[in-house]
Parts: C-alpha cells; sequence; structure tokens
C-alpha cells in the first residue's frame, strides 16, 4: 500500500504536505513527563479500549521493536514521519505506543509529549486533514474524560498548546520566494498578519536555507479552530499563488539558464554516485522551478516523486555515529536513482 | 637588596618610597604604613560598593523566587522546574502554579481565554470532510434550504442559538480577517440581537474598507 506522502495531492507543486496535530490528556493521570510505571499500565488499558481500531488498526509499541514484524519495521523509517524527526520516540520507547493507520496517514500517538498526540498527514495542500484529526478527537473525547476546563479549553503538559490544542502544520517547499530579493521578508510580515509562524525546515546544518518551510498557527487559546482553520487557508492560498508567479518570472525571463540549472539538476540526481543532503534539495528545487516551463519534453519526473524525494531527504536520519561518513550520501545517491530510473 | 635606612635585607617586598629601598620594619617606624598595606584589603574597599549592590541583587532575587519552593501536592513538579521548561506535570499543576502559569500562557500565546470548541462535539458536520467550507457557511446553506419550508418552533429556537454562537464568535474573531459579506452580515445579525457595540465596531471596519478603495 502506498504510503500517504507518496499519493497525489491539490498544489503538490509548493505544498509538500499538510498535518493536523491536536493534543489532549485523560483526567486522572499525571502528565507523560510525571507519569509512573503503575499508572501508565492502567491508562494505556483505558486507551486502548477507546481508540477504534477500524481507522488506526496498527500498534507500535516499545514490546514490538525488533518484533521481526515485517509490516510494522517497513514503517520503523523516518520517511513514514509517524516518530519524529529525530526518532525522538524510538530512542525512548519506554511509556509510548503508536495507532496508525494502513498508510501512516493517520495516527495516534500515546504517552509522548502529552498523553494522546492525534495526527492526520497528507500528501500536498489538504486542509480536510483537521476534520480527519477531528473526528478521532470526538471519537475519543466522547469514551474517556479529557483534561478540560471551560476557561482554559484541553489542558495540556506544555502550556504553548493548552486551549484548542490544534497544531495545523503545512510543509512548503518555496525555492521562488526564499531566492529572490526581498520576498521572504515580506511573506513574513504576511505570516505575522495572520497570527501565524513560518520557520525553516531546518535552522542549521546541511538543510538549512533549502528552501523547505514549515507554516503553522501559533495560538491554541483565543482563537477557535474555525479561526485557525480559515487563516491557515487563506495564508497557504497567498503563498501558493506568490510562489508561482515568482517561478514564471524566474523561468521565463532567464529561460535559457533556468532550462540549463533544470538539466543539470536532473543529470544530478539521476546520475550521481555520491550526493550531499544540500546538493540533493538544491537540486530538486530547480525541477520544482522549471518543471512546469520545460518544453523539451526529455524529462519527465511527476510531482509524486519530486515530492516523495524531497522529503525522503528531509526526513532522513543518519545516527549520530555514522554523521559525516560517506556511507550515508552514497545511499542517498543509490534511492534517487533508484526512483528516478522509472522515469527513463 | 638592603633597607637604606637599617641595612637589613629585604627579602619579601620591595617597598620603594621616592625611590629609595625601605624594609617593612622602617616603613612602619616612619609612619608610611598606608605603603605595606595588602593589595586586595585596597581592593576590597575599593569595591565594596559592588559588593553591596551585589547582595541587594541576591536578596532581591531571594524575593523574586520566594515561591521557587512551591511544589504540586499532586504531582511533586516544582514551581522551578515549571519555569525552566514551560511544561506543567498534571491537571492540579494549573491551580498550584495559577498565576504563574496564566502568566506564561499569556506570553506565549497572547490570551489566556478559550475560545474553541467543547469536548465531544465536533464542528464539522456529518459527511463533510472537505475542509472548504466552514461551518458558518454550512449554516448559511442550511437556511437558505430551510426558507422555503415554514419553519417550526424548534428550528426557529435553534436557529437562534446558532446565531447566538455566530455572534460570539464575530465578538471573539479578528474583525480584520472577515470578508466584507461576513462583516455585513455580522452587522444585521449583531443589530438583531441588539449588540450595537459590536455592530458599530463592524460598520466602522466596512466603511473604512470601501473609503480605502
Amino acid at each position: 500500500m502506498a504510503m500517504w506522502y507518496e499519493k497525489f495531492g491539490k498544489d503538490q507543486d509548493v505544498v509538500l504536505s499538510s498535518k493536523a496535530c491536536i493534543v489532549r490528556n485523560v483526567k486522572g493521570y499525571n502528565f507523560p513527563n510525571r507519569m509512573s510505571d503503575s499508572d501508565f499500565d492502567s491508562f494505556m488499558e483505558q486507551v486502548d479500549g477507546a481508540i477504534d481500531k477500524s481507522v488506526t488498526g496498527n500498534i507500535w509499541s516499545a514490546n514490538a521493536l525488533g518484533s521481526g514484524d515485517e509490516e510494522g519495521d517497513s514503517l520503523l523509517t523516518p520517511e513514514s514521519q509517524l516518530f519524529g524527526r529525530d526518532m525522538s520516540i524510538i530512542r525512548n520507547p519506554n511509556h509510548k505506543c503508536i495507532y496508525y493507520s494502513d498508510d501512516a496517514g493517520t495516527s495516534i500517538v500515546v504517552g509522548s509529549n502529552e498523553h494522546l498526540t492525534i495526527r492526520s498527514m497528507a500528501a500536498g495542500y489538504d486542509p480536510s486533514v483537521y476534520a480527519r484529526a477531528d473526528k478521532l478527537a470526538v471519537e475519543l473525547e466522547r469514551k474517556l474524560d479529557m483534561a478540560y476546563t471551560e476557561k482554559y479549553g484541553f489542558l495540556t503538559s506544555d502550556i504553548r498548546l493548552t486551549g484548542t490544542g490544534l497544531k495545523m502544520l503545512y510543509t512548503v517547499s518555496i525555492p521562488a520566494i526564499s531566492k529572490s530579493n526581498g520576498a521572504l521578508a515580506a511573506l513574513r510580515q504576511r505570516v505575522a498578519q495572520y497570527h501565524m509562524d513560518i520557520y525553516p525546515f531546518a535552522e542549521q546544518g546541511e538543510l538549512a536555507d533549502a528552501s523547505v518551510y514549515i507554516i503553522t498557527n501559533i495560538s491554541t487559546l483565543g482563537v477557535g479552530e474555525n479561526e485557525i482553520i480559515s487563516k491557515s487557508k487563506m495564508l497557504l492560498n497567498d503563498v501558493i499563488e506568490l510562489e508561482r508567479s515568482l517561478r514564471e518570472k524566474v523561468a521565463t525571463k532567464n529561460k535559457i539558464q533556468s532550462s540549463d540549472m533544470y538539466g543539470r539538476a536532473y543529470g544530478l540526481l539521476r546520475y550521481a554516485g555520491v550526493i550531499s543532503r544540500r546538493e540533493a534539495v538544491d537540486a530538486l528545487n530547480w525541477l520544482r522551478i522549471f518543471k512546469e516551463y520545460d518544453d523539451s519534453g526529455e524529462i519527465n519526473v511527476s510531482w509524486e516523486k519530486i515530492n516523495k524525494l524531497t522529503q525522503d531527504v528531509c526526513w532522513e536520519f543518519i545516527p549520530p555515529g555514522k554523521r559525516g561518513s560517506m556511507d550515508a550520501p552514497a545511499i542517498r545517491a543509490a534511492k534517487i536513482k533508484t526512483i528516478l530510473k522509472g522515469d527513463d | 637588596m638592603r633597607c637604606a635606612r637599617c641595612g637589613a635585607e629585604v627579602t619579601n617586598k620591595i617597598i620603594k618610597i621616592n625611590g629609595v629601598i625601605y624594609c617593612e620594619n622602617c616603613v612602619r617606624e616612619l609612619g608610611y604604613d598606608r605603603y605595606i598595606t595588602n593589595p586586595e584589603e585596597i581592593l576590597g574597599a575599593a569595591f565594596s560598593p559592588l559588593d553591596e549592590i551585589a547582595s541587594s541583587f541576591a536578596k532581591m532575587a531571594e524575593l523574586d523566587f520566594g515561591n521557587s519552593a512551591l511544589t504540586c501536592p499532586k504531582c511533586g513538579l516544582s514551581l522551578r522546574q515549571f519555569e525552566n521548561n514551560g511544561k506543567v506535570g498534571c491537571i492540579e499543576c494549573y491551580n498550584t502554579f495559577g498565576d504563574y502559569v496564566i502568566k506564561e500562557m499569556f506570553r506565549q500565546q497572547g490570551a489566556d481565554e478559550y475560545a474553541g470548541r467543547i469536548p465531544g462535539q465536533s464542528l464539522i458536520t456529518e459527511g463533510d470532510d472537505s475542509g472548504d467550507s466552514e461551518p458558518e457557511e454550512d449554516a448559511k446553506n442550511e437556511s437558505k434550504e430551510e426558507t422555503k419550508e415554514e419553519k417550526s418552533e424548534s428550528a426557529k429556537a435553534e436557529e437562534n442559538i446558532s446565531d447566538e454562537k455566530t455572534l460570539e464568535k464575530l465578538s471573539k474573531a479578528d474583525i480584520g480577517m472577515l470578508t466584507d459579506e461576513e462583516l455585513t452580515n455580522g452587522i444585521k445579525l449583531a443589530t438583531k440581537f441588539e449588540n450595537y457595540q459590536l455592530a458599530i465596531r463592524l460598520r466602522d471596519e466596512l466603511k473604512g474598507r470601501k473609503e480605502g478603495e
């Protein structure tokens, strides 16, 4: 079965993924950072009985690690985005468990930072992820007594989430905006007007300035779910429009240079034997900028593949001990080659 | 090196006064004690006002964190731990650290009042998971259809409740983000429920936009 991020998504030339995260805590138990072993066992029992397995029928838990379960192991990849960017859940699996759907697009993480983190993820721009996550949240709220007060809403361990507990996250690839003078600054201003935030996928390291950004809402108090959704919709429309218009400008104004960069980028991705993450993302950015304007017909790479490759590179996890070794760039290059091979 | 006055050998300190070398005893006898004062004492005296300032800061810090020993009776989290990582340990922490939590929530989020949905009640209508239509829009569509038929009393009551909810949302919303149509409808609704303050705010926003065009 295709994973959620390998599927077709709307506006996927700009938006890599849409995610809705809703956090909830159950009354009667300390939050995970202060929960005892015995409490966790009874908590898990209660939660397991409340979760609708028809949606999130698969389960990963600390006990299942290394069990050799093939399906489970295939999802134990950072690219599935189930485990966090630094694979922190796997590195510290105690008191944690994940219920997930077959394509890993819908999941309920138990015992991570909050009791329950309900997550829905989809490729491209898809605000309906909220509806899917909300449906699961409502079901759980009907079955479990949630920590809630009229004044502050849903109570959370992290007070930045108190209130609706809702975070809408859109990962966007905006090479034209980030490389155009003043465009990113203007976008930041626009984002602030919507009381939202935009930050780079990686602040430092190889992927810093890689033109991949995350757009999210700041507040969960003082704003309702509808307002969060509608503001993020309006903002995303602006981002998509701006990025496309700047791509058009770059591609048409300097068509020969852009076309050259596009061809070189594809060549690098398709034939390189060793490739760094930064090289890969830069090359993917050129594919992104010029794809719609390439009339040669020689390069046929789909948006789904460009997005899969971008996400694979961004979410790739290299264990601390192996950073700096040449194995990772060689493995990366081989993976990219394999994915692009089918387009020849 | 020898003392120019008594001829004794100078071992530890060489004290030179007006170019003449003296031993420590002769310096004392001549009344030049200030030349043999321990430099640390001089520095200590020179910086004594700073010491006083530093100690007063320390006292202020003690006052500021006078409640740092405050601990949640349920989960054992201390106020200091909360201040360090911004995370509480249980529901009871919200009561135990009340003001501190509220202050921090306000600092982080710019608000301290809940405006979301209530537990167990979805805002999404059944069968609509496209995410493209707002619950308000659904309500509007529903009301258009209903005008075709004679409304029952209960339907009217439901509509009133829905209008009241919409009005409440409008009063909390950032009116700069509303469309002209939403503002016009909002004015009508606010007038219907005699919320003239809100009606004026919405009217002024709409007027401002038209003047700006």
